[in-house]
């Protein structure tokens, strides 16, 4: 098996077109040509520190304020958890704690660990961590059901000086974190993880 | 054609991609730092219980508007209260002062008012009062019940002592001739000088109506005097009959003392007589060791300056005589008095409590000292006399635990048992005893005199003497028998008497005649005149 870089070829971030490394530009979109993402792994390590940065207001703050009866009442993530534990919805509980704690967490420490794992090559388990990126970066939208659920309740949950729900600091936090994951776990280019593999045969 | 060759170098550049981590930093940051610099004071409040109170959603309110919220409810460490952490917006820590106020207002239906009716829908809530202490104050304790009084009303807060309760409770109106001018805050028991103390307000332009002079009492209830007029019967309202209250007003006679400042203590009376008849509140304390007896003598009993009343005695201090440790020494029991500048219309203030003290202190050099006197002779009861004495060693005012000493002399009944007791000693001195003697000579002397008589009496010639006087006095009755109203004698002496009457008669008008006319015994009657015309007038 060989790859692309082997054979001195680059592939087109747009259009996939193979030229020759020594290429500055695609010969068919004119897009910058490549051999790897430009500083994949600076990007992904920034996206990502900002994506913790940001994960600290999104608990501490609240996500959404409901305004009922003059009174009003902030509420945090985990308090919403807490609080649907305590009022028997443990299915919903659970959708919410997996969506908005549990996914971010662990799509932090999975790419903290590819970017690890690409300065650090190592022979094992090198399949196994190209499957875990893809889930994550799979999955790592879904944590946006947050963000969803409190926008709708804030544009459905609207009757007047009774009742009515108000986004907090945290939501948008929440919405940056989700989009700073996406994007970092897009940056990371996946074929680094391959690339010592290659370096050594040629040795 | 020479090869070049292009230098590589390392790709290991900074992206600005750093940036956006820096960019969430930043604002990170700044939100904490913005969050701390808004951050309220904390404040520590006592509750007596945690009802209505819920740790996050109860708010604080100030003037109806929000201005912080019941962070946290906890157990107090003696778990004999409740202890609410009040996280206050910034804005507000210039109110919180040490003797700001923090109550619970919750619907409350008390006897004479209903409030807070609208915490039934939105709960209970945190209110306060700011003070004007000390800033930087954390831990403060919640009122029972809210203050009478809106937050911030100007006005004048005054205490009232008292020594027994009176029919006043909190919320009760403070009346000026029937009208009402404040209420009654609150009131409590204090241990230390086991008095009543009772925290009134007077709304702001009456406050004005209070000075050093005007006395308080309690209004509550019926006056019923009985008198020579009848029955009189008065009662200030309707209100404080029902529910009682305070009233004030100067006694008569009094001018316009100096305004009251916040804070001011007052007594209160228990009638308005009583307020009149001990109007004072400025004097002085002063002791008067005795060495007689204090039979008689009662605290409350007057002293008196020659005979107009200065003061009265507090108690005799038998406790510090004790404490002295004097016992068995037959040292003198200290008396202590309390003397009042204002009982001598020369202004009831501290200045003039001064000045008499002055005065006393001189007075004591010249001889003033105080004396016990009987004020009863029945009851016994004494009193204490202020006088000045001639020929009296010198002294000067002493002191006695602090109190003043006025020094004492025997006066009133031991003064007189003194003189008794000298007097009695000249009668001693007399020379009794010879008198007797000759007395004694003299009588013996009469008794012999008296002998002689008795013999002279009892001689036979004396006897016969008697007999023959009654023989007399026998021969003068018959005498006198013949003599009576239907004898002879007198019936023909009564008619000659009667002849002689009419002869006298006849001869007074014939000497009329005479004195008259003389000539008429040789003359004619007289002959009327020719009567003469007058001419008119």
């Amino acid at each position: 098996m060989t790859t692309a870089a082997a054979n001195n070829l680059a592939s087109c971030h747009l259009c996939c077109k193979l030229s020759s490394a020594s290429e500055s530009h695609c010969s068919r979109c004119g897009a910058p040509l490549h051999v790897r993402k430009t500083n994949s792994l600076q990007r992904t390590l920034a996206l990502l520190i900002t994506a913790n940065v940001l994960y600290v207001p999104a608990n501490v703050f609240p996500i959404m304020i409901t305004d009922q009866l003059g009174q009003s009442v902030p509420s945090t993530i985990i308090g919403g958890v807490v609080l649907l534990i305590q009022l028997g919805s443990i299915p919903v509980a659970a959708v919410i704690f997996i969506a908005s704690v549990i996914v971010p967490l662990s799509k932090f420490l999975i790419m903290y660990y590819l970017v690890w794992a690409v300065a650090n090559p190592r022979q094992a388990g090198l399949r196994q961590h190209t499957q875990v990126y893809r889930v994550t970066e799979f999955i790592g939208k879904w944590s946006m059901i947050d963000v969803f659920v409190v926008a709708i309740l804030v544009a459905l949950v609207h009757l007047g000086g009774i009742i009515e729900i108000r986004p907090g600091i945290a939501a948008l936090s929440f919405a940056g974190v989700v989009i700073t994951t996406m994007i970092a776990a897009e940056s990371f280019d996946s074929r680094l993880l391959w690339d010592h593999l290659e370096a050594e045969k040629h040795d | 054609m020479t090869e070049t060759s292009a230098e590589v170098r390392s790709g290991r550049r900074l992206t600005p991609i750093w940036i956006l981590p820096l960019v969430a930093l930043a604002m990170g940051a700044w939100a904490v730092v913005y969050t701390l610099a808004n951050e309220g004071p904390e404040v520590q409040v006592r509750f007596a219980s945690a009802a209505g109170l819920t740790a996050g959603k109860t708010k604080v309110k100030f003037r109806e508007l929000e201005v912080g919220v019941v962070k946290e409810l906890r157990l107090s460490e003696d778990q004999q209260a409740v202890i609410g952490v009040l996280e206050m917006d910034r804005g507000i820590r210039d109110l919180l002062r040490e003797d700001t106020r923090f109550w619970v207002v919750r619907a409350r239906v008390s006897g004479a008012n209903v409030s807070g009716l609208e915490t039934l829908l939105s709960g209970a809530y945190i209110e306060f009062a700011p003070g004007d202490g000390k800033r930087g104050a954390t831990k403060y304790v919640a009122l029972d019940a809210p203050p009478q009084t809106p937050v911030g009303a100007p006005g004048l807060r005054l205490t009232l002592l008292s020594s027994r309760t009176h029919s006043v409770s909190a919320g009760d109106p403070v009346l000026y001739h029937g009208y009402t001018v404040g209420c009654v805050e609150s009131l409590e028991f204090n241990l230390d000088d086991r008095n009543i103390r009772y925290q009134v307000f007077i709304d702001e332009p009456y406050h004005e109506l209070v000075d050093s002079s005007v006395r308080f009492w309690d209004a509550g209830g019926i006056t019923l005097k009985a008198g020579a007029e009848g029955f009189e019967f008065s009662t200030t309202s309707l209100e404080t009959l029902l529910i009682g209250g305070v009233a004030f007003d100067r006694p008569p006679g009094f001018d316009r003392g100096l305004p009251a400042a916040d804070g001011d203590q007052f007594r209160l009376y228990s009638s308005q007589a009583k307020s009149e008849q001990d109007p004072y509140r400025h004097g002085k304390y002063y002791v008067v060791e005795f060495t007689q007896s204090l039979r008689g003598l009662q605290s409350g009993a007057p002293v008196e300056y020659r005979g107009i009343q200065l003061g009265y005695v507090v108690k005799i201090m038998l406790e510090e005589m004790m404490a002295a440790d004097i016992h068995g020494s037959g040292a003198p029991i200290p008396v202590m008095i309390y003397l009042e500048p204002g009982r001598l219309q020369a202004g009831d203030t501290p200045e003039m409590v001064e000045t008499l003290h002055q005065s006393v202190a001189e007075g004591i050099g010249l001889g003033l000292r105080a004396s016990l006197s009987t004020g009863n002779l029945l009851t016994g009861a004494l009193y204490v006399n202020l006088e000045y004495y001639e020929n009296l060693p010198s002294e000067e005012m002493g002191e006695y635990n602090g109190f003043p000493v006025i020094p004492a002399t025997a006066g009133g009944f031991a003064r007189i048992g003194q003189q008794v007791s000298e007097l009695l000693d000249k009668v001693n001195g007399l020379a009794l005893d010879e008198t007797v003697d000759n007395a004694n000579a003299s009588l013996a002397q009469l008794s012999g005199t008296l002998e002689a008589l008795r013999n002279i009496l009892e001689q036979n010639d004396t006897q016969a003497l008697t007999a023959e006087l009654r023989n007399l006095l026998q021969e003068l009755q018959a005498l006198t028998a013949g003599m009576g109203p239907d004898s002879a004698l007198y019936q023909s002496l009564d008619a000659s008497l009667r002849e002689l009457n009419e002869t006298l008669s006849n001869l007074s008008a014939l000497t009329g005649t005479l004195s008259a006319k003389p000539n008429a015994v040789v003359m004619p009657a007289n002959i009327p005149d020719d009567p003469v015309p007058e001419a008119p007038r």
